[in-house]
């Protein structure tokens, strides 16, 4: 049994509005092609953490479900539910129609747009606007016998679901893909602040894509990133291994792919991870 | 000679003005956690220019040689000073103390959305004694649309005629061959990966692993350098055998995932600019800057 302080840890409520879906102009794409985007924002009815990453029409950055936004300061990014919220607390919509239904934070994606997965009987039931409230729990928490692996946005439940294991002093996390670190892209250096921002797998070079097989990628997936470091920020460093979960799908855009939200890192190669064939937060918890 | 457009090119005046040295938060954290006061980005800077070192400035953190400027007025005018400046176009201070000090844009840092962006530029010591905070400086914006006649695979980004026709591009094979101090591989290559356009700001060279530092080492502020694996043509990103060719334009970092600012100046997809390692690729070698 993994050793943890998660009987000191708070348990706080944190709160975001479901937003409209996000619409701007044409943006160029990697190859300089115009792209109306869509996904990010708003309710998507049939789009939910297990789906792919790829191949949504005209899809860029699409987020599982329901995206919510905290309201008490500007910048969502500053606001308690960007930092605190963890994957897999419980969420309750506590306004409209909806209100009372149950769900599950997904992930933090770093512009400005924070994950909830409903049943789609719940999502029928939901309106652009509502209150949602997350139970937020998971932040501070520390592995006792790993006090260098940084832990980041992930809930004791998620802990438990990962099916981790101990061998040799070291963490075994099974993943789906282990991601090569030179294919990390936006959001790295974003912020000294790990807790608010995701950073992208690049999907800009098709020869890439295909080579280290991410087109298979759905969005929920646990990942495992070579050589990256996501302690206070997000970056480079030889020898360092990061596990992280799939927030959101791939981009067309120069630079910009499917969104990893980091869970565990650490410099010290206390961490591995293993292959496997399904590691997904929907499979974990039966969000279907 | 290589044969270029420079002809039909558009030479427009753009303005910005001097701006505040930049402090985001009162304390930065480091990569491992340690708290500093980082200094060196935004402002005049009066002793770092073209030509000294990336890293060892007390405190600094990625730091802008010279005179960091940023446009005026709407996001309109502000992205025309910062799209449009192109390195090695001249600058000229238009009013104050310092007015009709010439010189040179040597770089373009910024990347965070809503985080600011400087163009930056050197002035000759006489002029930078005399330049204030909020002095207006105009550019005169030569380079965008600039391409390559016999290399149509190879994008120039924000390349002014005077730096291209002083670094000393030469051709070999159908290929450009492009003098640069160093090629950095894409795995050193960080913060910048998503942005656009790439005519504005820069890509980082994170300087955090220990085996990328001893790697970056020597890099001088204003050296060319040639990263590999990385395309810059509509945003920067990462894209097997492609390459950029950038200009160092600001100093090494502590916060993780950020270090020296490269601003693009040419990219290709398949391998169409050819590197040739040259110590002296730097552009205080290119530019007539002047004085010291």
């Amino acid at each position: 049994m993994l050793r943890t302080n998660r009987d000191k840890l708070l348990i706080m409520a944190v709160q975001g509005e479901i937003v409209s879906p996000s619409s701007s102009t044409y943006r160029a794409q990697w190859d300089g092609q115009p792209k109306l985007a869509l996904g990010m924002g708003g309710i998507k009815y049939n789009l939910k953490v297990g789906d792919p990453c790829f191949g949504w029409a005209s899809g860029d950055h699409v987020e599982p479900g329901v995206t919510i936004r905290g309201t008490e300061k500007p910048n969502p990014s500053d606001c308690a539910l960007a930092i605190l919220a963890c994957i897999g607390n419980e969420a309750v919509v506590v306004s409209g129609e909806g209100k009372g239904a149950k769900g599950v934070f997904t992930g933090r994606h770093a512009g400005a747009d924070d994950i909830v997965y409903f049943s789609q009987g719940d999502l029928e039931k939901l309106a652009i606007g509502d209150k949602v409230q997350v139970k937020a729990v998971g932040a501070g928490m520390e592995l006792l016998d790993y006090p260098d692996i940084r832990v980041n946005k992930c809930s004791p439940r998620l802990l438990d679901s990962l099916g981790v294991e101990e061998k040799g002093g070291k963490l075994v996390v099974p993943v789906v893909k282990e991601v090569p670190g030179f294919l990390m892209g936006s959001g790295i250096g974003f912020s000294s602040n790990t807790e608010p921002v995701d950073y992208d797998i690049q999907t800009t070079d098709p020869k890439a894509v295909k080579k280290y097989g991410l087109e298979s990628l759905r969005l929920g997936d646990i990942v495992s990133l070579k050589d990256q470091l996501c302690v206070n920020g997000r970056g480079y460093y030889k020898g360092a291994m990061t596990i992280g979960v799939v927030i959101h799908g791939a981009s067309d855009y120069a630079g910009h792919g499917p969104g990893v939200n980091p869970i565990l890192s650490t410099m010290e190669g206390r961490l591995d991870a293993k292959i496997v064939k399904k590691a997904n937060i929907a499979d974990f918890w039966g969000l279907k | 000679m290589v044969k270029t457009n420079k002809a039909s090119l558009l030479e427009i005046g753009v303005i910005g003005e001097v701006t505040h040295a930049s402090v985001e938060v009162p304390y930065t954290t480091g990569w491992d956690g340690k708290p500093t006061v980082s200094m060196g980005r935004g402002g005049i800077v009066y002793n770092v220019k073209p030509g000294d070192p990336c890293f060892g400035w007390a405190w600094g953190d990625k730091v802008e040689p010279g005179v960091s400027l940023d446009g005026v007025g709407s996001d309109n005018s502000k992205g025309s000073f910062r799209n449009f400046s192109c390195v090695g176009n001249t600058a000229k201070v238009v009013n104050g103390e310092a007015k009709g000090g010439a010189g040179f844009v040597v770089g373009k840092v910024g990347y965070i959305p809503g985080g600011g962006h400087h163009v930056v530029a050197h002035f000759d010591n006489e002029t930078l004694e005399k330049l204030a905070i909020g002095d207006k400086v105009q550019v005169r914006s030569l380079g965008v649309g600039l391409n390559f006649s016999d290399h149509p695979g190879v994008r120039a980004v924000g390349l002014s005629p005077q730096l291209m026709e002083g670094m000393g591009l030469d051709e070999s094979k159908g290929k450009l061959v492009v003098p640069v101090t160093k090629v950095v591989p894409a795995e050193y290559v960080g913060q910048g990966s998503g942005g656009a356009p790439s005519e504005a700001s820069n890509w980082d060279l994170m300087t955090q692993s220990p085996d990328a530092v001893e790697y970056l080492k020597d890099l001088r502020l204003g050296d060319l350098v040639l990263l590999k694996d990385i395309l810059s043509a509509w945003g920067r990103g990462y894209y097997e055998g492609g390459s950029t060719v950038g200009v160092v334009s600001c100093g090494a970092s502590d916060r993780l995932g950020q270090g020296i600012g490269v601003t693009v100046i040419m990219t290709c997809r398949e391998g169409e600019l050819l590197p040739k390692l040259d110590a002296d690729a730097n552009i205080s070698s290119y530019l007539a800057m002047g004085g010291d």
